[in-house]
Protein backbone atom coordinates (compact mmCIF):
# COMPACT_ATOMS: atom_id res chain seq x y z
CA UNK A 1 0.00 0.00 0.00
CA UNK A 2 2.68 2.33 1.14
CA UNK A 3 4.28 1.57 -2.07
CA UNK A 4 1.57 2.27 -4.44
CA UNK A 5 1.08 5.71 -2.40
CA UNK A 6 4.93 6.61 -2.78
CA UNK A 7 4.80 5.80 -6.70
CA UNK A 8 1.55 7.70 -7.20
CA UNK A 9 3.12 10.62 -5.63
CA UNK A 10 6.17 10.32 -7.46
CA UNK A 11 4.42 10.19 -10.57
CA UNK A 12 2.31 12.80 -10.28
CA UNK A 13 4.41 14.66 -7.84
CA UNK A 14 3.34 16.35 -4.39
CA UNK A 15 0.78 19.09 -5.31
CA UNK A 16 -1.09 17.26 -7.87
CA UNK A 17 -1.15 14.51 -5.20
CA UNK A 18 -3.23 16.61 -2.80
CA UNK A 19 -5.12 18.03 -5.13
CA UNK A 20 -6.21 13.84 -5.84
CA UNK A 21 -6.64 13.34 -2.10
CA UNK A 22 -8.31 16.40 -1.52
CA UNK A 23 -10.51 15.81 -4.52
CA UNK A 24 -11.04 12.01 -3.79
CA UNK A 25 -11.69 13.30 0.38
CA UNK A 26 -14.22 15.33 -0.63
CA UNK A 27 -15.47 13.45 -3.23
CA UNK A 28 -16.26 10.77 -0.28
CA UNK A 29 -18.00 13.35 2.24
CA UNK A 30 -20.20 14.83 -0.63
CA UNK A 31 -21.15 11.02 -1.96
CA UNK A 32 -22.42 10.29 1.96
CA UNK A 33 -23.92 13.48 2.10
CA UNK A 34 -25.76 13.36 -0.88
CA UNK A 35 -27.18 9.86 -0.15
CA UNK A 36 -27.90 10.71 2.94
CA UNK A 37 -30.00 14.48 2.16
CA UNK A 38 -30.91 13.00 -1.23
CA UNK A 39 -34.54 14.16 0.07
CA UNK A 40 -33.49 17.62 1.23
CA UNK A 41 -31.32 18.41 -1.70
CA UNK A 42 -34.13 17.60 -4.00
CA UNK A 43 -36.59 19.90 -2.24
CA UNK A 44 -33.90 22.32 -2.58
CA UNK A 45 -32.26 23.09 0.79
CA UNK A 46 -28.52 23.34 -0.78
CA UNK A 47 -26.76 26.11 1.39
CA UNK A 48 -25.45 28.71 -1.08
CA UNK A 49 -28.56 29.47 -3.22
CA UNK A 50 -31.02 29.15 -0.15
CA UNK A 51 -33.31 32.17 0.12
CA UNK A 52 -32.63 33.35 -2.90
CA UNK A 53 -34.99 34.01 -5.99
CA UNK A 54 -34.31 32.83 -9.47
CA UNK A 55 -33.67 35.90 -10.90
CA UNK A 56 -30.98 36.65 -8.03
CA UNK A 57 -29.17 33.81 -8.91
CA UNK A 58 -29.28 34.39 -12.66
CA UNK A 59 -28.02 37.61 -12.06
CA UNK A 60 -25.33 36.87 -9.83
CA UNK A 61 -24.13 33.20 -11.63
CA UNK A 62 -24.20 34.53 -15.02
CA UNK A 63 -22.51 38.52 -14.61
CA UNK A 64 -19.51 36.56 -13.12
CA UNK A 65 -18.40 35.34 -16.35
CA UNK A 66 -20.28 37.31 -19.55
CA UNK A 67 -23.29 39.97 -20.00
CA UNK A 68 -26.66 38.12 -18.61
CA UNK A 69 -28.99 37.64 -21.31
CA UNK A 70 -32.62 37.98 -21.35
CA UNK A 71 -34.92 35.59 -20.67
CA UNK A 72 -36.89 36.18 -24.04
CA UNK A 73 -33.00 35.29 -25.62
CA UNK A 74 -34.13 31.57 -26.23
CA UNK A 75 -37.32 29.61 -25.35
CA UNK A 76 -37.95 27.28 -22.49
CA UNK A 77 -36.66 23.97 -24.44
CA UNK A 78 -33.13 25.73 -25.49
CA UNK A 79 -33.14 27.45 -21.97
CA UNK A 80 -33.08 23.61 -20.48
CA UNK A 81 -29.74 22.87 -22.78
CA UNK A 82 -28.06 26.22 -22.28
CA UNK A 83 -28.34 25.97 -18.77
CA UNK A 84 -27.34 22.55 -18.43
CA UNK A 85 -24.20 23.44 -20.03
CA UNK A 86 -23.79 26.01 -17.63
CA UNK A 87 -24.36 23.39 -15.03
CA UNK A 88 -21.12 21.81 -15.97
CA UNK A 89 -18.98 24.65 -16.99
CA UNK A 90 -20.16 27.25 -14.75
CA UNK A 91 -20.42 24.65 -11.70
CA UNK A 92 -23.85 25.65 -10.67
CA UNK A 93 -25.31 23.81 -7.70
CA UNK A 94 -28.84 22.09 -8.28
CA UNK A 95 -30.56 24.14 -6.47
CA UNK A 96 -28.68 27.14 -8.25
CA UNK A 97 -29.68 25.27 -11.53
CA UNK A 98 -33.10 24.70 -10.87
CA UNK A 99 -34.16 28.33 -9.96
CA UNK A 100 -32.34 30.16 -12.94
CA UNK A 101 -33.93 27.96 -15.52
CA UNK A 102 -37.39 28.35 -13.98
CA UNK A 103 -36.87 31.91 -13.88
CA UNK A 104 -35.43 31.81 -17.40
CA UNK A 105 -38.78 29.69 -18.61
CA UNK A 106 -41.48 31.64 -16.71
CA UNK A 107 -39.47 34.74 -18.48
CA UNK A 108 -39.05 33.18 -22.44
CA UNK B 1 -80.66 25.64 -28.96
CA UNK B 2 -80.74 24.34 -25.62
CA UNK B 3 -80.66 20.67 -26.54
CA UNK B 4 -77.46 21.67 -29.40
CA UNK B 5 -75.48 22.69 -26.49
CA UNK B 6 -75.67 20.18 -23.94
CA UNK B 7 -74.78 17.97 -26.69
CA UNK B 8 -71.88 20.17 -27.69
CA UNK B 9 -70.32 20.78 -23.77
CA UNK B 10 -71.16 16.58 -23.23
CA UNK B 11 -68.82 16.00 -26.37
CA UNK B 12 -66.26 18.61 -24.96
CA UNK B 13 -66.24 16.29 -21.42
CA UNK B 14 -66.34 13.53 -23.30
CA UNK B 15 -63.77 14.27 -25.59
CA UNK B 16 -61.37 16.10 -22.37
CA UNK B 17 -61.91 13.02 -20.18
CA UNK B 18 -60.83 10.66 -23.22
CA UNK B 19 -57.29 12.83 -23.67
CA UNK B 20 -56.82 12.89 -19.93
CA UNK B 21 -57.18 9.65 -19.16
CA UNK B 22 -55.18 9.21 -22.43
CA UNK B 23 -52.45 11.37 -20.75
CA UNK B 24 -52.30 9.17 -17.54
CA UNK B 25 -52.43 5.73 -18.83
CA UNK B 26 -48.66 5.87 -20.27
CA UNK B 27 -47.85 7.92 -17.41
CA UNK B 28 -49.17 5.25 -15.39
CA UNK B 29 -47.95 2.73 -17.21
CA UNK B 30 -44.23 4.52 -17.48
CA UNK B 31 -44.27 4.37 -13.72
CA UNK B 32 -45.17 0.42 -13.51
CA UNK B 33 -42.52 -0.40 -16.23
CA UNK B 34 -39.24 -1.66 -14.87
CA UNK B 35 -36.30 0.98 -15.11
CA UNK B 36 -36.99 3.55 -17.85
CA UNK B 37 -33.96 5.80 -16.81
CA UNK B 38 -31.19 5.13 -19.25
CA UNK B 39 -28.95 6.24 -16.10
CA UNK B 40 -29.73 3.43 -13.35
CA UNK B 41 -32.03 0.59 -12.68
CA UNK B 42 -34.38 2.36 -10.04
CA UNK B 43 -35.95 5.36 -10.09
CA UNK B 44 -33.93 8.16 -8.31
CA UNK B 45 -35.83 10.73 -5.53
CA UNK B 46 -34.69 13.14 -8.29
CA UNK B 47 -36.54 11.55 -10.95
CA UNK B 48 -39.54 10.43 -8.85
CA UNK B 49 -40.14 14.07 -7.95
CA UNK B 50 -39.73 15.47 -10.90
CA UNK B 51 -42.20 13.06 -12.54
CA UNK B 52 -44.29 13.54 -9.21
CA UNK B 53 -44.45 17.17 -9.72
CA UNK B 54 -45.59 16.80 -13.49
CA UNK B 55 -48.22 14.47 -12.17
CA UNK B 56 -49.66 17.38 -10.18
CA UNK B 57 -49.20 20.11 -12.74
CA UNK B 58 -51.37 17.67 -15.20
CA UNK B 59 -53.68 17.42 -12.36
CA UNK B 60 -54.23 20.83 -11.73
CA UNK B 61 -54.17 21.80 -15.87
CA UNK B 62 -56.74 18.99 -15.82
CA UNK B 63 -58.77 20.41 -12.82
CA UNK B 64 -58.74 23.68 -14.16
CA UNK B 65 -60.29 22.48 -17.76
CA UNK B 66 -63.02 20.81 -15.82
CA UNK B 67 -63.76 23.84 -14.21
CA UNK B 68 -63.81 25.76 -17.47
CA UNK B 69 -66.39 22.85 -19.15
CA UNK B 70 -68.21 23.41 -16.13
CA UNK B 71 -68.33 27.36 -16.62
CA UNK B 72 -69.42 26.47 -20.00
CA UNK B 73 -71.93 24.40 -19.42
CA UNK B 74 -73.44 26.94 -16.84
CA UNK B 75 -73.83 29.90 -19.25
CA UNK B 76 -77.15 31.57 -19.57
CA UNK B 77 -79.00 29.87 -23.09
CA UNK B 78 -80.41 33.28 -24.74
CA UNK B 79 -84.17 33.01 -24.74
CA UNK B 80 -86.15 32.37 -27.99
CA UNK B 81 -86.93 35.87 -27.07
CA UNK B 82 -83.88 37.53 -27.01
CA UNK B 83 -82.23 34.74 -29.89
CA UNK B 84 -80.36 36.14 -32.56
CA UNK B 85 -81.79 36.53 -36.18
CA UNK B 86 -80.43 32.95 -37.54
CA UNK B 87 -77.93 33.98 -39.69
CA UNK B 88 -76.41 34.64 -36.28
CA UNK B 89 -76.83 31.34 -34.65
CA UNK B 90 -73.56 30.11 -35.72
CA UNK B 91 -71.82 32.82 -34.14
CA UNK B 92 -73.27 31.97 -30.72
CA UNK B 93 -72.24 27.92 -31.18
CA UNK B 94 -68.36 29.35 -31.94
CA UNK B 95 -67.61 30.06 -28.50
CA UNK B 96 -67.83 26.59 -27.77
CA UNK B 97 -66.08 24.73 -30.69
CA UNK B 98 -63.16 27.64 -30.56
CA UNK B 99 -62.88 26.74 -26.66
CA UNK B 100 -62.53 23.16 -27.74
CA UNK B 101 -59.70 23.66 -30.33
CA UNK B 102 -58.44 25.75 -27.60
CA UNK B 103 -58.29 22.32 -25.06
CA UNK B 104 -57.20 20.18 -27.43
CA UNK B 105 -53.97 22.65 -27.86
CA UNK B 106 -53.60 23.01 -24.47
CA UNK B 107 -53.53 18.99 -24.38
CA UNK B 108 -51.61 18.35 -27.35
CA UNK B 109 -48.86 20.75 -25.42
CA UNK B 110 -49.17 19.21 -22.28
CA UNK B 111 -48.74 15.66 -24.22
CA UNK B 112 -45.53 17.42 -25.83
CA UNK B 113 -44.34 18.44 -22.68
CA UNK B 114 -44.86 15.29 -20.86
CA UNK B 115 -43.09 13.15 -23.92
CA UNK B 116 -40.17 15.67 -23.19
CA UNK B 117 -39.40 14.30 -20.18
CA UNK B 118 -39.20 10.84 -20.87
CA UNK B 119 -35.52 9.18 -20.54
CA UNK B 120 -33.74 9.44 -23.76
CA UNK B 121 -35.32 12.42 -25.40
CA UNK B 122 -32.77 14.33 -27.12
CA UNK B 123 -32.55 18.34 -26.98
CA UNK B 124 -30.37 19.79 -29.03
CA UNK B 125 -29.09 23.59 -29.74
CA UNK B 126 -26.90 25.14 -31.88
CA UNK B 127 -24.90 28.09 -30.32
CA UNK B 128 -21.49 30.12 -30.39
CA UNK B 129 -19.80 33.22 -32.36
CA UNK B 130 -18.67 34.86 -34.61
CA UNK B 131 -16.29 37.43 -35.51
CA UNK B 132 -14.46 39.73 -37.65
CA UNK B 133 -11.76 41.59 -36.96
CA UNK B 134 -8.53 44.33 -38.39
CA UNK B 135 -5.10 44.50 -36.97
CA UNK B 136 -2.82 47.18 -37.49
CA UNK B 137 0.59 46.32 -35.83
CA UNK B 138 3.69 48.23 -36.23
CA UNK B 139 6.42 46.19 -38.63
CA UNK B 140 3.85 44.63 -40.05
CA UNK B 141 1.18 44.28 -42.91
CA UNK B 142 -2.04 45.16 -41.58
CA UNK B 143 -5.04 42.46 -42.15
CA UNK B 144 -8.21 41.60 -41.62
CA UNK B 145 -9.69 38.30 -40.26
CA UNK B 146 -12.75 36.59 -39.34
CA UNK B 147 -13.84 33.59 -37.27
CA UNK B 148 -16.95 31.51 -36.65
CA UNK B 149 -17.01 29.47 -33.49
CA UNK B 150 -19.99 27.13 -33.96
CA UNK B 151 -21.26 25.11 -30.51
CA UNK B 152 -23.24 22.05 -30.53
CA UNK B 153 -24.80 21.14 -27.35
CA UNK B 154 -27.14 18.61 -26.89
CA UNK B 155 -28.77 17.25 -23.98
CA UNK B 156 -29.29 13.66 -24.05
CA UNK B 157 -31.66 13.21 -20.84
CA UNK B 158 -31.39 15.18 -17.58
CA UNK B 159 -27.96 14.00 -16.47
CA UNK B 160 -25.67 12.72 -19.89
CA UNK B 161 -24.96 16.02 -22.07
CA UNK B 162 -22.57 16.49 -25.17
CA UNK B 163 -20.90 19.80 -26.06
CA UNK B 164 -18.65 20.02 -29.52
CA UNK B 165 -16.95 23.33 -30.00
CA UNK B 166 -15.49 23.83 -33.54
CA UNK B 167 -13.71 26.37 -34.86
CA UNK B 168 -13.25 27.85 -38.46
CA UNK B 169 -10.62 30.52 -39.14
CA UNK B 170 -9.47 33.03 -42.00
CA UNK B 171 -6.36 34.73 -41.59
CA UNK B 172 -3.49 34.75 -43.21
CA UNK B 173 -5.25 33.55 -46.88
CA UNK B 174 -6.06 30.12 -44.84
CA UNK B 175 -8.88 28.88 -43.39
CA UNK B 176 -8.22 26.49 -40.70
CA UNK B 177 -10.51 24.11 -38.59
CA UNK B 178 -10.18 23.06 -35.05
CA UNK B 179 -12.04 20.71 -33.07
CA UNK B 180 -12.20 23.01 -29.73
CA UNK B 181 -14.43 20.88 -27.90
CA UNK B 182 -16.22 17.38 -27.87
CA UNK B 183 -17.12 16.28 -24.50
CA UNK B 184 -19.65 14.03 -23.10
CA UNK B 185 -20.81 14.74 -19.71
CA UNK B 186 -22.22 12.78 -16.98
CA UNK B 187 -23.57 14.19 -14.08
CA UNK B 188 -22.96 11.78 -11.25
CA UNK B 189 -24.94 13.27 -8.29
CA UNK B 190 -26.03 16.46 -7.48
CA UNK B 191 -22.02 17.49 -6.69
CA UNK B 192 -19.96 15.74 -9.57
CA UNK B 193 -19.93 15.69 -13.30
CA UNK B 194 -17.43 13.17 -15.26
CA UNK B 195 -16.79 14.20 -18.97
CA UNK B 196 -14.83 13.00 -21.27
CA UNK B 197 -13.33 13.59 -24.20
CA UNK B 198 -11.39 16.81 -25.77
CA UNK B 199 -12.18 19.57 -23.11
CA UNK B 200 -11.14 23.33 -22.14
CA UNK B 201 -8.41 23.42 -20.08
CA UNK B 202 -9.79 23.21 -16.50
CA UNK B 203 -6.67 24.70 -14.25
CA UNK B 204 -6.75 27.64 -17.04
CA UNK B 205 -9.72 30.27 -15.79
CA UNK B 206 -8.97 32.11 -18.64
CA UNK B 207 -9.35 29.56 -21.10
CA UNK B 208 -12.21 27.83 -19.54
CA UNK B 209 -14.56 31.01 -18.47
CA UNK B 210 -13.17 34.22 -20.85
CA UNK B 211 -11.47 33.70 -23.87
CA UNK B 212 -14.65 33.34 -26.25
CA UNK B 213 -14.54 36.24 -28.09
CA UNK B 214 -17.70 38.17 -26.73
CA UNK B 215 -17.24 37.33 -23.61
CA UNK B 216 -13.34 39.03 -24.03
CA UNK B 217 -13.06 42.62 -23.33
CA UNK B 218 -10.29 43.54 -25.48
CA UNK B 219 -9.67 42.00 -29.73
CA UNK B 220 -6.72 40.05 -28.55
CA UNK B 221 -6.06 37.90 -25.81
CA UNK B 222 -3.82 37.86 -22.91
CA UNK B 223 0.10 37.09 -22.93
CA UNK B 224 0.77 33.91 -21.29
CA UNK B 225 -2.71 32.32 -20.06
CA UNK B 226 -3.91 32.11 -23.83
CA UNK B 227 -1.96 30.17 -26.47
CA UNK B 228 1.36 30.80 -24.14
CA UNK B 229 2.04 29.05 -21.10
CA UNK B 230 -1.07 27.05 -20.74
CA UNK B 231 -3.14 24.28 -23.13
CA UNK B 232 -6.07 25.80 -24.38
CA UNK B 233 -7.79 21.87 -24.48
CA UNK B 234 -7.03 18.86 -22.92
CA UNK B 235 -7.49 15.23 -24.24
CA UNK B 236 -8.37 12.24 -21.61
CA UNK B 237 -11.13 12.88 -18.47
CA UNK B 238 -11.88 15.12 -16.35
CA UNK B 239 -13.75 14.71 -12.67
CA UNK B 240 -15.56 18.56 -11.73
CA UNK B 241 -18.36 20.03 -9.80
CA UNK B 242 -18.94 22.45 -6.29
CA UNK B 243 -19.83 22.31 -3.42
CA UNK B 244 -21.66 24.76 -1.31
CA UNK B 245 -20.51 25.49 1.96
CA UNK B 246 -23.02 27.95 3.83
CA UNK B 247 -22.94 31.26 1.71
CA UNK B 248 -19.76 30.47 -0.07
CA UNK B 249 -18.91 27.92 -2.62
CA UNK B 250 -15.93 25.47 -3.65
CA UNK B 251 -15.35 24.41 -6.99
CA UNK B 252 -13.12 21.20 -8.19
CA UNK B 253 -11.97 19.80 -11.61
CA UNK B 254 -9.52 17.20 -11.31
CA UNK B 255 -8.55 15.65 -14.76
CA UNK B 256 -6.20 13.03 -16.35
CA UNK B 257 -5.35 13.77 -20.01
CA UNK B 258 -2.73 13.36 -22.59
CA UNK B 259 0.66 15.31 -21.81
CA UNK B 260 2.43 17.80 -23.77
CA UNK B 261 4.96 17.42 -26.32
CA UNK B 262 8.87 18.57 -25.76
CA UNK B 263 10.24 20.18 -28.82
CA UNK B 264 13.16 19.32 -29.35
CA UNK B 265 14.05 20.17 -33.21
CA UNK B 266 12.69 23.22 -35.20
CA UNK B 267 13.66 25.41 -37.54
CA UNK B 268 12.80 28.02 -35.65
CA UNK B 269 15.71 28.15 -32.38
CA UNK B 270 13.25 29.87 -30.15
CA UNK B 271 11.15 26.95 -30.40
CA UNK B 272 13.22 24.86 -28.76
CA UNK B 273 12.33 24.14 -25.49
CA UNK B 274 9.02 25.31 -25.75
CA UNK B 275 5.86 22.94 -25.22
CA UNK B 276 3.59 21.36 -28.03
CA UNK B 277 0.18 21.71 -26.95
CA UNK B 278 -1.47 19.55 -29.92
CA UNK B 279 0.70 16.39 -28.90
CA UNK B 280 -2.92 14.44 -29.54
CA UNK B 281 -0.59 11.15 -30.64
CA UNK B 282 0.39 11.27 -27.51
CA UNK B 283 4.13 11.27 -28.78
CA UNK B 284 6.25 10.25 -25.47
CA UNK B 285 3.48 8.15 -23.90
CA UNK B 286 2.77 10.39 -20.48
CA UNK B 287 -0.28 11.37 -19.01
CA UNK B 288 -0.60 15.05 -17.54
CA UNK B 289 -2.68 14.92 -14.14
CA UNK B 290 -3.81 18.58 -12.97
CA UNK B 291 -6.26 20.06 -11.29
CA UNK B 292 -8.26 23.25 -10.43
CA UNK B 293 -9.73 24.70 -7.18
CA UNK B 294 -11.96 28.00 -6.90
CA UNK B 295 -13.15 29.51 -3.93
CA UNK B 296 -16.26 31.71 -4.11
CA UNK B 297 -16.37 33.31 -0.70
CA UNK B 298 -19.37 35.90 -2.05
CA UNK B 299 -20.85 36.13 -5.52
CA UNK B 300 -18.70 38.79 -6.63
CA UNK B 301 -15.54 37.47 -6.34
CA UNK B 302 -13.56 33.89 -7.01
CA UNK B 303 -10.21 33.28 -6.93
CA UNK B 304 -8.16 29.90 -8.15
CA UNK B 305 -5.98 28.11 -8.25
CA UNK B 306 -4.73 25.19 -11.20
CA UNK B 307 -2.06 22.91 -11.51
CA UNK B 308 -1.12 20.45 -13.94
CA UNK B 309 2.29 18.03 -13.85
CA UNK B 310 3.46 15.71 -16.76
CA UNK B 311 6.23 14.44 -17.71
CA UNK B 312 7.38 15.74 -21.46
CA UNK B 313 10.36 14.66 -23.77
CA UNK B 314 11.39 11.38 -25.22
CA UNK B 315 10.61 8.18 -23.05
CA UNK B 316 14.12 7.64 -22.31
CA UNK B 317 14.89 11.38 -21.69
CA UNK B 318 11.64 12.72 -20.02
CA UNK B 319 11.77 15.68 -17.82
CA UNK B 320 9.10 16.65 -15.52
CA UNK B 321 6.74 19.70 -16.75
CA UNK B 322 4.48 21.70 -14.17
CA UNK B 323 2.01 24.02 -15.17
CA UNK B 324 0.62 26.69 -12.02
CA UNK B 325 -1.96 29.43 -12.27
CA UNK B 326 -3.58 31.56 -9.82
CA UNK B 327 -7.00 33.46 -10.65
CA UNK B 328 -8.64 36.45 -9.35
CA UNK B 329 -11.53 37.34 -10.62
CA UNK B 330 -14.06 40.68 -8.89
CA UNK B 331 -17.08 41.32 -10.66
CA UNK B 332 -19.62 43.93 -9.08
CA UNK B 333 -22.51 45.72 -10.21
CA UNK B 334 -21.72 48.84 -8.30
CA UNK B 335 -24.84 51.13 -7.47
CA UNK B 336 -22.01 53.52 -6.08
CA UNK B 337 -20.04 53.63 -9.19
CA UNK B 338 -22.94 53.95 -11.07
CA UNK B 339 -22.17 50.73 -13.39
CA UNK B 340 -20.44 47.22 -13.44
CA UNK B 341 -17.21 47.00 -12.35
CA UNK B 342 -15.17 44.05 -13.73
CA UNK B 343 -11.44 43.31 -12.25
CA UNK B 344 -9.75 40.21 -13.52
CA UNK B 345 -5.70 38.78 -13.29
CA UNK B 346 -4.52 35.56 -13.74
CA UNK B 347 -0.76 34.70 -13.46
CA UNK B 348 0.86 31.44 -14.75
CA UNK B 349 3.95 29.53 -13.96
CA UNK B 350 5.64 27.03 -16.57
CA UNK B 351 8.62 24.81 -15.90
CA UNK B 352 10.58 22.21 -17.49
CA UNK B 353 13.40 20.20 -16.40
CA UNK B 354 16.76 20.09 -17.65
CA UNK B 355 16.63 18.64 -21.07
CA UNK B 356 20.13 18.37 -23.59
CA UNK B 357 18.80 19.59 -26.40
CA UNK B 358 20.41 18.74 -30.00
CA UNK B 359 22.90 16.49 -27.93
CA UNK B 360 25.38 15.43 -30.78
CA UNK B 361 25.31 19.19 -32.69
CA UNK B 362 23.77 18.28 -35.51
CA UNK B 363 21.05 20.85 -35.53
CA UNK B 364 24.17 23.60 -35.12
CA UNK B 365 23.22 24.94 -31.78
CA UNK B 366 24.47 22.10 -29.00
CA UNK B 367 24.40 20.16 -26.99
CA UNK B 368 22.50 22.63 -24.87
CA UNK B 369 21.14 21.70 -21.66
CA UNK B 370 19.17 24.08 -20.37
CA UNK B 371 15.61 24.11 -17.62
CA UNK B 372 12.55 26.19 -19.46
CA UNK B 373 11.14 28.27 -16.80
CA UNK B 374 8.48 30.83 -18.17
CA UNK B 375 6.13 32.97 -16.11
CA UNK B 376 3.38 35.72 -17.05
CA UNK B 377 -0.25 36.92 -16.62
CA UNK B 378 -2.48 40.02 -16.95
CA UNK B 379 -4.46 42.33 -14.84
CA UNK B 380 -7.69 43.97 -16.34
CA UNK B 381 -10.18 46.44 -15.29
CA UNK B 382 -13.22 47.33 -17.03
CA UNK B 383 -15.73 49.70 -16.27
CA UNK B 384 -19.15 50.25 -18.12
CA UNK B 385 -21.91 53.15 -16.89
CA UNK B 386 -24.64 50.35 -16.74
CA UNK B 387 -27.05 52.89 -14.18
CA UNK B 388 -26.62 55.75 -16.14
CA UNK B 389 -29.69 56.77 -17.44
CA UNK B 390 -28.59 57.64 -21.14
CA UNK B 391 -29.08 54.56 -23.85
CA UNK B 392 -26.07 55.23 -25.79
CA UNK B 393 -23.66 56.29 -22.72
CA UNK B 394 -24.52 53.24 -20.65
CA UNK B 395 -23.58 50.41 -23.47
CA UNK B 396 -19.92 51.82 -23.90
CA UNK B 397 -17.50 49.87 -21.53
CA UNK B 398 -13.39 51.01 -21.07
CA UNK B 399 -11.16 48.64 -20.57
CA UNK B 400 -7.55 48.87 -19.46
CA UNK B 401 -5.45 45.83 -19.64
CA UNK B 402 -1.78 44.98 -18.26
CA UNK B 403 0.13 41.76 -19.68
CA UNK B 404 3.75 40.29 -19.21
CA UNK B 405 5.26 37.03 -20.59
CA UNK B 406 8.75 36.51 -18.94
CA UNK B 407 10.89 34.50 -21.18
CA UNK B 408 14.14 36.24 -21.48
CA UNK B 409 16.90 33.02 -20.00
CA UNK B 410 15.09 30.96 -22.80
CA UNK B 411 15.80 30.76 -26.57
CA UNK B 412 13.13 33.38 -27.25
CA UNK B 413 15.57 35.75 -25.18
CA UNK B 414 12.92 38.32 -24.23
CA UNK B 415 10.73 39.82 -22.04
CA UNK B 416 7.14 41.43 -23.21
CA UNK B 417 4.73 43.58 -21.49
CA UNK B 418 1.61 45.06 -22.79
CA UNK B 419 -0.47 48.36 -21.61
CA UNK B 420 -3.93 48.05 -23.91
CA UNK B 421 -6.27 50.34 -23.66
CA UNK B 422 -9.94 49.39 -25.06
CA UNK B 423 -13.47 51.06 -25.79
CA UNK B 424 -16.17 49.04 -26.48
CA UNK B 425 -20.22 49.10 -27.25
CA UNK B 426 -22.73 46.61 -26.60
CA UNK B 427 -25.59 45.99 -29.58
CA UNK B 428 -26.90 43.42 -27.19
CA UNK B 429 -25.30 42.08 -24.49
CA UNK B 430 -23.52 38.98 -26.59
CA UNK B 431 -22.81 41.65 -29.30
CA UNK B 432 -20.32 44.34 -29.23
CA UNK B 433 -17.96 46.10 -31.39
CA UNK B 434 -14.13 46.35 -29.59
CA UNK B 435 -11.58 49.16 -30.43
CA UNK B 436 -8.26 49.46 -28.34
CA UNK B 437 -4.62 50.94 -28.95
CA UNK B 438 -1.97 48.33 -27.28
CA UNK B 439 1.66 49.81 -26.50
CA UNK B 440 4.14 47.25 -26.25
CA UNK B 441 7.64 46.86 -24.92
CA UNK B 442 10.10 44.22 -25.24
CA UNK B 443 13.68 43.93 -23.74
CA UNK B 444 16.58 41.51 -24.71
CA UNK B 445 16.87 44.01 -27.89
CA UNK B 446 13.62 42.90 -29.80
CA UNK B 447 11.59 44.79 -31.32
CA UNK B 448 8.29 46.87 -29.59
CA UNK B 449 5.39 46.50 -31.76
CA UNK B 450 2.36 49.00 -31.05
CA UNK B 451 -0.80 47.73 -32.04
CA UNK B 452 -4.55 49.38 -33.19
CA UNK B 453 -7.22 46.61 -32.89
CA UNK B 454 -10.76 46.37 -33.62
CA UNK B 455 -12.86 43.33 -33.09
CA UNK B 456 -16.93 42.92 -34.02
CA UNK B 457 -18.16 39.91 -31.65
CA UNK B 458 -21.26 38.41 -32.06
CA UNK B 459 -22.82 35.58 -29.23
CA UNK B 460 -25.63 33.16 -30.63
Amino acid sequence: MKESVSRVCKFVGLPGALIIVLCAALTWLIGCATNKQSGEVAAGTTGGATGKSGAQLWAENCIRCHNIRSPSSYSPAQWEVVMMHMRVRANLTPEEHKKILEFLKSGS
Amino acid sequence: MRMRNHVVVSRTIIRAFGVAIFLIVPLLATAQEPSPSPSSDYVSRAEYDKLKAEHDAMKQELEALKAQIGELAKAPVPSPAAAPAEGKQVVTEMPSEAATEELRQEIDTLKTQVKETFPGTTKFLLAGYGTAGFTARSGEDPFFDAAFNALFLWKLTDRLFFEGEMELEFENEETTINLEVAQAAYLLNDYMTIGVGRFLNPMDFFVERQHMNWVNKLPDKPLAVYDGLFPESELGGQLRGVIPIGPTKLEYAAFVANAPGLITESDDFSEIGMLDFDNDANFGGHVAVGGHLGFIPIPQLEVGYGIQRSKVGPRDQAVVNVLQSVDFNYVSDSALLKGLINLRAQWGWSHVGDFVYDPDGSQGFGPLEFNNNRNGGYAQLSYRPTHIDNDYIKNFEGVFRYDRLNQLHTPVGFDEQRWTFGLNYWLTPSTVIKAAYEVDDKNGGARDQNAFLMQAAVGF
